[in-house]
């Protein structure tokens, strides 16, 4: 399944703008007023580098979630900033971000990914034809095949699998060749050989193509694909991991949930 | 995106049927009004027209405003039309010239009882301008010979005498006092019927029988100077030239008139009769643009209500990158495609429903001409217009909403906006901008009667208080909430808490029911203040059943008596009448005076203010107008030496001064019996009626043999009867509009309880039983119909009265009738409809197992 470099990367001219595919800048965003508000993120500076498969991770209420929405410019921060390369997110309007998210950055989220009016195929070209552009028929033949959607391209969401469906989803996002996909939880749903696939394919595009990817999880296993995993706690970057296996990304999150700083030794032993 | 809406329509259309149905029936009817319409008069035209088929050009005289008979020849004192002919004859382009004039007579036709009045037409003595079909034998070519229309049920053979006055001179045209001193004598003679004509299709021809004769044997019976000269042109002759050249004969000659092509004439004479479609055809298109209004606002609601179900996917549109005006375009093409084919189908509907409605008029020999149907290109383009505009219009505001879809809900439930969001005012206002200057606009037209006025205002202020009543419900649900929450037990409560958790769908769900309950109510509080009004109108303008009257001699006194024994009779009271002389502020004119003795007459007479009071004198409201009296002024009688100034008290019944029996006698103490009135049990069939008129009639007879007996009755009846066919079918044209807003409650209902199946599920997962599930269901579609019902009987009943006081405005005094049984029954059918229409849905949704409807 693997055609090295015989297909364009993300092109050249991305790469000569700042190495990092997306960095967020002093990101704080608060929810409520008042005695009832919430502070999901508290100045969170990130970068995530290009052609890198990167894994955000956190306990529950850690802001991850908070995290990629605004980096993929579906949520505004209250404060603080958000680079997609070259462009400030944070100072497009609605119909620019609009327009950035057809063609700069692609989405798998865990559930929901499809639209179960449309089969397979009009679903995975949907982003380009909202951007009025056909998808080039080579590269479309390629990604279809690389997920082993061949024979699935006329059947309807309901048709297809749980592992299917993503697979559709991975492909969508593929096709207009994005600085960016943004993954949230893309395997929560599947059974573990599914998950796995998923993840495998998502590996492969950022070996064999460059792709950048991102990806929200709480699972270690699919933690450890990544080659970077960066780890939130509070709303504030706690942490990072380089080439993780899945056991250290075990052991990071445990003493993270204890209370001590991914560097030191926990306060309560090993257990 | 259009693969989108496409698809979305595929997979979906099931739930837009509703919708569909709004509209195909909304513009059906349209469509069928303006078909029969438009058939209607094409064929007056055409049967108007057939007279003029071959005529080249046409002179009519002007007939001064004076003259009694419109069709009496030309204005007295100017020379006749036949005068004309040998000048018109001798101009080179004329072929042949018709002078066209006719007869009133009475005709006996062998085998019939009773003599029918007809008018006798001249036949063309020309070949070429002779236009009448023949269906049987020939047309008359002397005197003595008539040729009948179909109506006048002759056969050919047959012979007919008729009754005629012979040609009075044209200095003294038109009413011929019978028994006056210079009235001529009528005469009879025979006719043989050689001919009948084919008149069908003539709108006239209904009426009464149309016979045709020789213009020399029209004369002979008395007919008029010609109406109307028709001349036919050499062929290739120039019209132009030749009207040029008729017409300066025509002022050569000293005659006023016009002279047309015949096409024109043929036009003038068609728009004088097609005027009653035009009327007819406005009237039903009120009715249509209510229905049209109605399947708007049912599609707004049902779409608004689709589009919340879809918001996932909306949002993940959003997501991948689709503007907002890009989603808008895809909810609005959906609309539009909805709307154009479901307009298509209306289109046949009502083309199909107009070809039943001729094919039943022609069948019948209605009054209304229906012949062939004719469906012009624009009816077809109006309708499909129609269609799709009001369903596209109605989806703009959902549309907007579908825009207001964060990209985030497809990640995460969707934050209900709380009424005291931005949007929530924003509605507020808009709904107050609608309702205030709709409902000023009401107002106007109910003070000024104006129905054209206050039904846009009534429509304008409705869809105000609809965005109003809005925001009202899910307070007013809270409230009926607890209400029900002590009795109903858990499910109840439940029930409470669901309706007010999310009011968006409370509302929805409410408002197809709240237009639905307000049509209805609308429609019988109209139709009983309307009906209630105009009977009372009816008996002010006929108090009195039957009145028996001479004029010549007194009434013996005891008829009254014996009229009384007649069964069916209810009341009768005798008055007094004399002679004398009346002076009203000028000239001293005779007259015949009645008295009354008020106190017994109460009990007769149907409309109390149609006697006088004390003092007072009834004086006919047309009579004052025309002598300049007003309610009040004073009008003295004398009669030999007496005296009596009385005050007079204006009525739309009789034409008698009647006063009371005392101021009479003071002005003749011996005044006889002049008029008996009578009254009839109310409720009689038309032939107890009958029965009861004749046998008074033979009783007065007896009596006094030259009295004269006016059964005033029947002409009330009639009138009564066709008030209820009216009303009749005005209920049925808003029923169309009621069941509209039917379709839009079932189909709401049901979606609202689709929306939430993993509630559902959750509450089953959770330990609610299926029955109780059920319960709840039901409790909550109790609540929101009955919050939905009861405003929209008030809505209703304010809307009701507006338009029937606009309607009944010539009327005095509009009665308000509140049918509070009626009303009551509607609030508990409508509160019925909506839990029955939540039944099918509940048990499907008692049966989806927990899990299968938690699962996405």
């Amino acid at each position: 399944m693997s055609h090295p470099a015989s297909y364009p990367t993300p092109s050249e001219h991305a790469r000569a703008q700042s190495p990092a595919a997306v960095r967020s800048l002093a990101l704080t965003k608060t929810y409520g007023r008042g005695e009832a508000s919430v502070t999901a993120l508290d100045g969170v500076e990130v970068a995530f580098a290009r052609g890198a498969f990167t894994a955000i991770m956190g306990p529950s209420g850690s802001g991850k979630s908070t995290l990629m929405h605004c980096l993929a410019g579906l949520d505004t921060p209250s404060s603080g900033q958000v680079w997609l390369g070259d462009t400030e997110l944070t100072a497009l309007r609605d119909t620019e971000l609009t327009t950035l998210r057809r063609e700069r950055i692609g989405f798998v989220f865990q559930a929901f990914n499809l639209l179960p009016v449309l089969d397979a195929r009009a679903n995975m070209v949907l982003p380009m034809e909202l951007a009025g552009a056909s998808p080039d028929p080579a590269w479309t033949d390629a990604v279809v095949a690389r997920l082993g959607l061949a024979d699935r391209l006329t059947h309807r969401p309901h048709e297809l699998s749980g592992g299917q469906q993503q697979r559709v989803a991975v492909a969508r996002a593929l096709l207009p060749r994005p600085d960016v996909i943004f993954a949230d939880e893309p395997t929560g749903n599947l059974d573990s050989r599914s998950g796995a696939e998923v993840l495998g394919l998502l590996r492969s595009s950022v070996r064999e193509t460059g792709q950048t990817v991102v990806m929200v999880t709480h699972d270690p296993i699919a933690a450890s694909y990544a080659d970077r995993v960066v780890l939130l706690g509070d709303g504030r970057l706690v942490g990072e991991l380089s080439d993780p296996t899945a056991d250290d990304v075990i052991d990071a999150l445990r003493r993270l949930e204890l209370g001590g700083s991914i560097a030191g030794p926990s306060s309560n032993g090993g257990r | 995106m259009w693969k989108t809406t496409l698809a979305q329509i595929r997979a979906h259309g099931g739930r837009l049927i509703a919708s569909c149905l709004a509209i195909v029936i909304a513009v059906g009817f349209v469509v069928a009004t303006l078909v029969l319409s438009e058939s209607a008069n094409a064929t007056i035209t055409r049967a108007v027209g057939a007279q003029y088929v071959d005529t080249d050009a046409v002179v009519v005289p002007d007939v001064g405003p004076e003259s009694p008979t419109p069709s009496g020849g030309s204005a007295p004192g100017e020379p006749s039309l036949d005068e004309l002919v040998p000048r018109v004859v001798e101009l080179d382009a004329v072929a042949a010239v018709a002078a066209d004039a006719e007869a009133f007579v009475q005709a006996l036709v062998p085998g019939t009882s009773g003599s029918q009045y007809v008018t006798v037409e001249s036949i063309a003595v020309d070949e070429a301008l002779r236009w009448q079909r023949l269906s049987e034998g020939r047309l008359p070519d002397r005197a003595g010979e008539v040729a009948v229309s179909a109506r006048a049920g002759a056969q050919v053979g047959d012979t007919i005498s008729i009754t005629f006055y012979p040609a009075v001179s044209s200095d003294d045209p038109g009413a011929i006092e019978p028994g006056s001193a210079s009235a001529p004598e009528p005469s009879t003679e025979e006719a043989t019927v050689v001919g009948v004509v084919d008149l069908s299709g003539d709108p006239t021809a209904g009426l009464r029988g149309r016979y045709f004769a020789t213009p020399e044997q029209v004369t002979g019976w008395g007919g008029t100077e010609p109406t109307q000269l028709r001349i036919a042109a050499n062929d290739g002759a120039d019209v132009g030239d030749l009207i040029e050249s008729v017409r300066s004969l025509v002022d050569g000659a000293g005659i006023t008139g016009t002279v047309l092509t015949g096409q024109e004439q043929a036009a003038e004479r068609a728009s004088s009769l097609t005027g009653n479609t035009i009327a007819l055809a406005t009237f039903l298109l009120i009715f249509g643009s209510i229905a049209v209004f109605v399947a708007g606002l049912v599609i707004a609601n049902t779409f608004s209500v689709l589009l919340a179900q879809r918001t996932r996917e909306l949002a993940l549109l959003r997501c991948v990158g689709a503007t907002a005006r890009q989603v808008r375009r895809g909810v609005l093409g959906e609309a539009a495609i909805t709307g154009f084919g479901a307009s298509a189908l209306g289109v046949g509907v009502g083309i199909g429903l107009a070809a039943v409605v001729s094919a039943i008029a022609s069948g019948v020999e209605s009054p209304i001409p229906l012949g062939a149907l004719s469906i012009p290109l624009y009816t077809v383009l109006a309708g499909l217009a129609i269609g799709t505009l009001v369903t596209v219009l109605s989806a703009l505001a959902p549309s907007k909403a579908a825009t207001r879809v964060s990209p985030l809900a497809a990640l995460r439930p969707m934050d209900h906006a709380p009424l005291r969001s931005k949007r929530g005012l924003v509605r507020l206002a808009i709904g107050l901008g609608l309702f205030l200057p709709g409902f000023a606009l009401m107002v106007l037209g109910v003070t000024i009667g104006e129905i054209l006025i206050a039904l846009p205002g009534e429509m304008l202020s409705a869809l105000g208080a609809l965005l109003l009543l809005q925001r009202v419900i899910p307070p007013v649900v809270a409230l009926a909430g607890r209400l029900i929450g002590g009795p109903g037990g858990v499910p109840a409560k439940l029930a409470a808490g669901n309706a007010t958790r999310n009011p968006r769908r409370t509302a929805a769900t409410a408002t197809a029911l709240l237009i639905g309950v307000t049509l209805t109510t609308g429609l019988l509080v109209g139709a009983a203040s309307t009906r209630v009004t105009a009977a009372a109108d009816l008996d002010r303008t006929y108090p009195t059943d039957v009145i028996v009257a001479t004029y010549d001699q007194w009434i013996p006194a005891s008829l009254a008596d014996q009229l009384r024994t007649v069964e069916n009779v209810d009341s009768a009271v005798a008055l007094v009448s004399t002679d004398a002389t009346a002076s009203i502020d000028g000239p001293i004119q005779p007259i015949q005076a009645f008295g009354v003795d008020l106190g017994a007459a109460g009990d007769t007479v149907r409309a109390a203010d149609s006697l006088p009071g004390p003092g007072q004198v009834t004086v006919n409201r047309g009579l004052a107008r025309s002598q300049g009296l007003a309610e009040g002024d004073p009008v003295t009688f004398d009669h030999e030496d007496n005296t009596v100034t009385l005050s007079a008290h204006l009525v739309d019944a009789y034409d008698d001064l009647v006063m009371s029996r005392e101021d009479l006698l003071t002005l003749d103490p011996e005044a006889g019996t002049g008029q008996i009135w009578l009254r009839v049990s109310d409720d009689l069939t038309a032939e107890q009626n009958t029965e009861v008129i004749n046998e008074i009639t033979d009783l007065a007879t007896q009596a006094v043999p030259s009295v004269d007996v006016s059964g005033l009755i029947s002409v009330r009846l009639a009138v009564d009867s066709i008030l209820d066919v009216l009303l009749m079918v005005v209920t049925g044209l808003l029923g169309i509009a009621v069941v509209i807003a039917l379709i839009g409650v079932g189909n709401t209902l049901a979606l609202s309880v689709i929306e939430r199946r993993q509630e559902n599920g959750l509450m089953r997962a959770l330990g609610l039983t299926r029955g109780q599930l059920r319960g709840l269901l039901a409790w909550e579609a109790l609540l929101v119909a009955g919050v939905a019902a009861v405003l929209g009987v008030v809505a209703g009943s304010v809307y009701g009265l507006a338009g029937a006081a606009a309607v009944l405005s010539e009327t005095d005094e509009v009665i308000i009738d509140f049918p509070v049984l009626q009303v009551l029954a509607v609030i508990v059918v409508a509160t019925a409809a909506g839990v029955l229409a939540s039944v099918l849905p509940a048990r499907r949704a008692a049966r989806t197992s927990p899990v299968a409807a938690m699962a996405n």
